[in-house]
């Protein structure tokens, strides 16, 4: 009998310890992957990475990284290309050849670490597209740190050089340019307003000489407001003059906000920050669950629904797809996600289909750091848009989803990279101290023309870049590789 | 210049213990205040639900609200000025149309700092409240307390303050920021 004990309680050890390992990534195991591949890698110096933008630039294709600060054990890494410790900022890598991406350049940030310093967010536009502009400049916009934005020209990606500097703001973050028009969307903490992030709206078609349009937010974050504060802005997304439409997203994780702006009455209305003036140039505004924010609100306006094909009315569909920001670490909050919002009545939106990553196809919440959605690509090149979208979804790493049917996204990818050495600790507080536990933290993502996707680590581990393959590369419409 | 400075750092000096004295002088509410823990009066929303308490004794009437927020982004600022407060405070749930009275003032509570700020209410009812809004922060995470009542606003805080410097709320609070 006490043998028999002894067996069934061995047996129930081994179990829990295979149960443990099954979530655990460890260095050296391979990447866990469906229907996608990997192409090559970069380490970004071992840098927290938020926003890439991959700009076609003359003959070269090159990805400009934005990264969070640093950590508490490593405040400013060291470049290895000059020998110094550089407070995180922007990386410039040259993926011409993706399997082979070339690290030209660290531009350095702001000091401070995680959200309070490096240069988060990051935008490239054409001098020959902007109506102003230099046309042999390439100019990037990106934040620097909490307190500025600034524009670069990186017409020699390896050797920017400062072309302007809005300074005196906090909390900076994920802005928008319209490279046709170069008016910029720019999401900042603007000293006398009572949300921490709002829209400050610049006229950028001549960089060297930014004007600003005006200040926006929703009614109640202007200053001399009294009562509630709504939530606070995370980013907006413009379809430009001709869509003239802005796609605002407020919230991070909670109390999400989409709210559909006209945009000429956006830029030309009265300025003044009354409630009434903000109120003016807004359409609709459709309240998420309070569980829930609005990280990335990316619209898809006029897309073809299969289903509704023979219907009389209704056979296109404009669509927004609403992504949430996990915050917590090891599932501390309600899930965050992915959301369909039909907008096609612009003053009804309604949201219609939503995705997640089911938990228990990689006990998720067991793996450490945060498991949820983060961001999407926001590229809308032919390539993907309307048919394929790339999720990033830290520990589950990024998703492709096909979305050719709004109403019923489908995964048919995914790709968790390995961990490294450089990959940071994830902790949660129990009692009398913390437990940590390390695992990818897939942060952002973002394609190319091409259709190579670049996914980023907010824990160190770096630039993946990724393409697709069997039935997910036949979905998008790509030829086999 | 130098004297300048001096007088600027024996200022700041006063103002801080002024302060702490401030908030250590027992009043008579805070002398007889009694908490009796009473169900949580909001509807459910993007945070987890607290807990609520009236007061029995001398701040007859008043209900207090606490509750630990955890994820909040400000990790390295913390709650750095009175927007903050009127922000995350939990003010709005006991009225949306809260208006401040006067700027707030610096308050720290269980190794955590932050704000509190006194506001005014106009009741559904018609009668006036006063109210107080509290934000300290750990890292990412907050702990927020409102309390509102028909009694004077500073009598209010203090016993509130003086409440949940009880042994009992400071290891609830640790346990609610440990997300126990």
């Amino acid at each position: 009998m006490f043998r028999c004990v002894l067996t069934a309680a061995g047996l129930v050890l081994f179990a829990g310890s295979t149960f443990v390992h099954a979530q655990k990534q460890t260095i050296g195991a391979p990447p866990e992957a469906s229907n996608m591949k990997l192409v090559g890698t970069n380490d970004l110096q071992a840098r927290s990475a938020y926003q890439p933008t991959i700009h076609h630039q003359g003959d070269r294709w090159i990805a400009y990284i934005g990264h969070h600060g640093g950590t508490d054990d490593v405040p400013a890494p060291v470049n290895p290309m000059t020998g110094k410790e550089e407070p995180n900022g922007t990386s410039v890598v040259d993926v011409t050849d993706p399997a082979h991406p070339k690290y030209l350049r660290h531009l350095p940030g702001q000091e401070g670490k995680y959200e309070s310093g490096g240069a988060q967010m990051v935008r490239v536009c054409d001098g020959k597209s902007l109506p102003k502009g230099d046309p042999n400049a390439v100019y990037m916009l990106r934040t620097f740190g909490s307190e500025a934005h600034e524009i670069w020209n990186v017409a020699d990606p390896a050797d920017p050089v400062l072309v302007a500097r809005i300074g005196g703001l906090k909390d900076t973050h994920k802005s928008w340019w319209e490279c046709d028009t170069g008016i910029a969307f720019l999401v900042s903490g603007a000293p006398d307003w009572r949300t921490r992030r709002m829209t400050q709206i610049y006229d950028f078609s001549d960089p060297a000489h930014p004007q600003k349009i005006r200040d926006f937010g929703l009614p109640g974050q202007e200053p001399g407001a009294t009562g509630a504060v709504p939530t606070e802005l995370h980013g907006p997304i413009s379809t430009g003059p001709n869509g003239n439409r802005v796609f605002f997203g407020y919230g991070t994780n909670k109390g999400g906000i989409l709210q559909i702006v006209d945009r000429d009455k956006l830029l030309n209305g009265p300025k003044e920050p009354t409630p009434d003036n903000l109120r003016y140039p807004e359409i609709s505004r459709m309240p998420m669950s309070a569980f829930n924010g609005a990280h990335t609100t990316f619209p898809m306006l006029d897309m073809p629904v299969a289903e509704f094909a023979e219907d009389k009315d209704g056979k296109t569909r404009d669509i927004v797809m609403i992504v949430d920001e996990a915050i917590l670490n090891e599932c501390g909050e309600a899930r965050q996600m992915v959301w369909f919002a039909d907008v096609t009545t612009e003053t009804r939106p309604m949201m219609i289909s939503s995705y997640t990553v089911p938990e228990a196809s990689g006990q998720f919440c067991q793996r450490g750091g945060r498991f949820g959605s983060h961001s999407s690509n926001e590229s809308m090149a032919p390539v993907y848009y309307k048919k394929m979208a790339f999720i990033a979804f830290f520990n589950a790493g990024v998703r492709a989803l096909d979305i050719r049917d709004p109403y019923h996204p489908r995964e048919v990818g995914y790709f968790i990279p390995s961990i490294t050495s450089a990959t940071d600790k994830r902790c949660i507080p129990i009692e009398g101290g913390a437990r940590c536990k390390v695992a990818i933290q897939t942060n952002n993502v973002e394609t190319d023309d091409r259709g190579y996707i670049y996914i980023v680590d907010r824990a160190n581990t770096g630039l993946h870049i990724l393409e697709l393959t069997g039935p997910a590369r036949a979905a998008a419409g790509l030829p086999r590789n | 210049m130098r004297r300048g400075a001096t007088i600027a750092a024996v200022a700041v000096a006063l103002g801080v213990s002024g302060v702490w004295a401030y908030q250590r002088v027992p009043s008579r509410m805070e002398e007889v205040a009694r908490w009796r823990e009473i169900a949580w009066p909001f509807p459910r929303d993007g945070w987890p639900a607290g807990r609520a308490f009236r007061c029995d004794g001398a701040c007859e009437g008043a209900e207090l609200y606490v509750r630990a927020k955890r994820g909040f982004c400000n990790c390295d600022r913390g709650v750095a000025d009175d927007d903050e407060v009127d922000r995350v405070a939990d003010v709005d749930l006991i009225n949306p149309r809260f208006a401040a009275g006067a700027p707030g003032e610096e308050v720290s509570f269980n190794e955590m700092r932050g704000r509190a700020r006194r506001y005014d209410l106009d009741m559904s009812d018609g009668v006036r409240h006063a109210a107080i809004g509290v934000a300290v922060s750990r890292r990412c995470d907050l702990f927020v307390a409102a309390a509102q009542g028909r009694g004077e606003a500073s009598a209010m805080q203090r016993a509130a303050l003086a409440f949940l410097q009880t042994q009992e709320m400071k290891g609830w609070v640790l346990a609610a920021l440990d997300g126990q």
